[in-house]
């Protein structure tokens, strides 16, 4: 196959070191001549290259041969890459495509992996990369990928969704595996808000697990909170099937019944009673849905889209209802609009 | 980008008699036979691998189905008899079997008939003749019209000031130095054809290859001057797959053999008055299909440019029919309008009488020129990308390692290129005072009247129609505020008048120039009221303001129903 001979020759990028994006490294470089792997310190790249183990990230992850670390994106686009994954959270997205976008030279395939919106903007990062880097062809990775799981080898999938096809085409050529299942998408809004919104009401599925509500509960909770997931899609173009796939509540499952997500945790230590500020503090790394949860309830306000849960969780991270109150509100709502 | 808010006192073009400057257009004669030629082989290839009995089948029946609803007159009966010849031969050559009659032959005899309709006749002598007629009979009705101005100087001077053509045109000149041009107009009238013709003129550049609608070559005086200047045929009304590529096809070659071109990339006229916001992504796509061609072929001058173009009026010949079209089709009960009511000689007469004698103006605007992607690009001609980086064309065009056409991704790239026009097409907008008139109005009686669907509120009474003139003022001074500030965020452009501190004395002029070249008041002021008497071409002459975000929301409250926005 033309698609799969191509890459096998290919040099790719892998743009963040942490845990997402040292899994994918390792599952692209079966599928191509070469993996640069852009990490935050030198001391981290250096370790990479030697012990073949990422210190901080997936440190039990044993890395090819190919995949070389390198602190200096200099280094990383030397002489050219044809596809640069793109695993940054997406608080530093803007500063650092603005960092990456000359070593650009615009025909690269461009996959992002992030889970989030921009805060106070509400772009998809989709958007915010095409704004900011000399470099069309982008698109999304999505899916119930708990990065722990894949980097075990245990059996997952994921959506690849782009306006281009070129750009689904590399990858499934890219990112297929023996365990990891790549399926082909196009509504690119879809599947970047499906990620978002996910991670809100991963936060509310962790507090509703700290009281120990049980199965009906958490049905409950993620079968309404899919519909307003949908709504709130809707509202920005999304197609409402996709949030049926594997990046809708494929994902969303996956996150709401695992302990191993941040955004859980988040949820979970804040109905125990803890300041948000500790939390974050304590989880050393970036929970997406904390600030989504603010500007998408800011957005839904302003254009008229129910969203209850996120209304909801919106509160409890206020640390202004407990969470007693917040489930009587809800409970207490009418079950249907006039 | 520069402003120029100043539009009409300082056009960045100013009347005086120009230098003809020649251009790739002027051997297109001697080319013919072989960009004909080219044109039919590619054609042919395209249709190669289909089923052709298929494709003929279907292109024989929309064809019938057009030939029977077709007016003819006598302008054009020369022409419906040759399609009538054709399509008959093409239906006898498809019922016999395709082992006797080739079915190629009768792709490649319908690929001909059609690139020769398509194909224009430019003739450098005749061009000549033309640019230097049309400003004489511009200063033939100019004298007439306003005696007062009756020195030579004088003459071009208010001249300047009826056609002001402003914005980025230092750097389109320069640009048609360094490669192709492919200049996208807006389209409110048939007369924009022809005043496209003599705006290219007065920039200085070399003639442009023209696609115009194959109504305007219904007129055998204007057919006879359009084909010679360069002009190309587009039917709009032939919907068949054959015509279509014939069409793209042609526009690709003229753009690969570094002619500049010019078509309207939404279609035919704006019926709803708005400016276009979907684009016909089709014929667009020519021009990334050219550059890549020159890229292969190691063209010295391979990129093609594209630059928007945008002109405003206060008034619009046709509107009345325009809108009328619009509310037919946007009910549903879809009819066809006869095409040449804007053709008739007295109307045009009318057109430029009132255009002089007015103290109307014309403003057209070149907006930032773009490249096929609809990136921005500099006056070296270079693409300039995010964040200061400098974007090469070849390897947006390269797909797995080597630089091809690409149809899916080809079309995506088209996709966003006329996303980007469509978006210059409302930030170059030059907004005059008559537009701002009729949106405060329509708005405000809009919003008396929250509860009529749109249909309904535009068979209001009389006496309905009226409102309080100091109510009208306080409002048109709202929307004139947010207009400023849209304005300063660069999301569109005012015009001179509108700049004037005093409201009374914009609103004075937007009353007296909106529309006043139709027989009905579309506002009028006395005392204390202010009504309309059409309210069809007020809508029309509002909607110049629509799909502006910024406008509506602050102007929410009015009525939101049977919006057709």
């Amino acid at each position: 196959m033309e698609e799969k001979a191509f890459w096998s020759k290919a040099k790719v990028a892998v743009i963040g070191a942490g845990n997402f994006g040292t899994v994918l490294a390792s599952l692209v470089s079966k599928n191509c001549l070469q993996v640069r792997l852009l990490s935050r310190s030198e001391e981290q790249a250096r370790a990479i290259n030697s012990t073949r183990l990422n210190p901080s990230y997936m440190t039990k992850l044993s890395l090819a041969q190919n995949i070389t670390a390198f602190s200096e994106p200099e280094r990383v686009f030397e002489g050219g890459v044809q596809a640069v994954i793109w695993a940054l959270p997406s608080q530093v997205c803007r500063q650092e495509a603005k960092v990456l976008a000359p070593y650009f030279g615009g025909d690269e395939i461009l996959i992002h992996t992030v889970k989030g919106v921009e805060e106070g903007s509400l772009k998809r990062i989709s958007v915010l990369l095409r704004e900011e880097i000399p470099c069309p062809r982008i698109g999304v990775i999505s899916g119930p990928n708990l990065a722990e799981e894949i980097g075990r080898g245990e059996p997952a999938a994921t959506v690849v969704a782009s306006d281009f096809e070129e750009v689904v085409a590399a990858g499934q050529a890219l990112l297929t595996g023996d365990y990891f299942r790549v399926y082909p998408g196009h509504d690119v809004i879809g599947v970047e808000w499906a990620g978002a919104l996910k991670n809100i009401l991963a936060i509310a599925a962790g507090a509703v697990e700290s009281l120990q509500l049980g199965w009906n509960a958490r049905a409950l909770l993620i079968t309404r909170g899919l519909a307003e997931m949908v709504r709130f899609g809707m509202a920005m173009g999304a197609k409402e099937e996709t949030f049926l796939g594997l990046s809708g509540v494929g994902d969303l499952l996956a996150t709401c019944s695992s302990p191993l997500s941040r955004n859980y945790r988040t949820g979970l230590r804040l109905a125990k009673g803890e300041s948000l500020d500790s939390i974050l503090q304590a989880l050393g790394s970036v929970a997406e849905g904390v600030k989504t949860t603010r500007s998408v309830r800011e957005f839904a306000h302003a254009h008229g889209i129910d969203m209850p849960v996120t209304e909801g969780v919106y509160h409890l991270l206020e640390g202004k209802l407990s969470l007693q109150e917040i489930i009587q509100l809800l409970m207490t709502r009418p079950t249907a609009r006039p | 980008m520069g402003k120029c808010p100043a539009s009409t006192s300082d056009p960045a073009v100013r009347f005086e008699h120009l230098p003809l400057i020649s251009g790739p257009l002027g051997h297109l004669n001697a080319q013919r036979p072989r960009i004909m030629a080219d044109v039919i082989r590619r054609t042919l290839q395209d249709f190669e691998s289909g089923p052709l009995d298929l494709v003929l089948g279907e292109s024989l029946y929309q064809e019938r189905q057009r030939l029977k609803r077709e007016q003819i007159n006598l302008f054009t009966r020369g022409r419906h008899k040759a399609d009538q010849r054709l399509w008959s031969e093409i239906q006898t050559g498809l019922l016999q079997s395709s082992v006797s009659v080739d079915r190629k032959g009768l792709l490649k005899q319908v690929t001909r008939h059609y690139a020769d309709e398509i194909a224009g006749r430019f003739n450098p002598e005749i061009y000549k003749v033309a640019t230097h007629a049309v400003p004489f009979a511009f200063s033939w009705f100019l004298n007439a019209a306003s005696v007062r101005r009756f020195l030579p100087w004088g003459l071009s001077e208010s001249l300047a000031t009826r056609l002001s053509i402003v914005g980025e045109v230092s750097h389109l000149q320069k640009l048609a130095q360094k490669g192709t041009i492919l200049l996208v107009p807006t389209h409110q009238s048939n007369l924009d054809s022809v005043l496209i013709g003599y705006v290219i003129y007065l920039m200085s550049l070399p003639p442009f290859a023209y696609g115009a609608g194959l109504n305007l070559f219904s007129n055998p005086v204007l057919s006879f001057f359009m084909g010679n200047l360069g002009a190309y045929t587009v039917d709009r009304k032939k919907s068949n797959a054959i015509y279509k590529q014939t069409l793209k096809n042609y526009s690709t070659t003229i753009l690969r053999e570094g002619i500049h071109s010019i078509f309207f990339p939404g279609g035919g006229r704006s019926r709803s008055g708005a400016i276009e916001r979907r684009l016909k992504l089709g014929l667009l796509g020519t021009a990334l299909d050219a550059q890549i061609e020159k890229l292969r072929n190691g063209s010295d001058k391979p990129n093609v440019y594209v630059v928007p173009m945008v002109m405003s009026y206060h008034f619009v010949l046709e509107a009345a029919s325009l809108i009328e079209d619009f509310l037919a089709e946007s009910g549903k009960h879809r009819f066809i309008i006869t095409d040449d009511e804007s053709w008739q000689s007295a109307k045009v007469l009318n057109f430029f009488w009132k255009l002089f004698s007015s103290q109307s103006g014309i403003v057209v605007r070149i907006g930032m020129p773009m490249d096929v992607f609809g990136n921005p690009v500099d006056e070296n001609g270079a693409s300039m990308g995010p964040n200061g980086t400098t974007i090469d064309p070849r390897k947006w065009l390269t797909t797995r390692g080597e630089l091809r056409a690409d149809a899916a991704r080809d079309h995506e790239y088209t996709r966003e290129l006329g996303e980007r026009i469509a978006e210059r097409f409302h930030r170059d907008n030059t907004v005059m005072t008559s537009h701002v008139v009729a949106f405060a109005f329509f708005e405000l009686l809009r919003s008396r009247y929250p509860e009529l669907d749109l249909y309904r509120f535009l068979r209001l009474s009389a006496e309905q129609r009226t409102l309080q003139l100091e109510g009208f003022l306080a409002y048109a001074q709202q929307v004139h505020a947010k207009l400023l500030q849209m304005e300063a965020q660069g999301e569109l452009y005012l015009s001179q008048e509108l700049h004037a501190a005093d409201l009374r004395a914009w609103v004075d002029d937007g009353i007296k120039q909106l529309g006043v070249i139709h027989d009905a008041a579309v506002v009028k002021v006395a005392e204390d009221s202010v009504w309309t008497e059409d309210m069809n071409l007020l809508y029309y002459y509002r909607n110049r303001l629509t799909g502006y975000g910024g406008l509506k929301k602050t102007m929410g409250n009015c009525g939101r129903k049977g919006f057709l926005e």
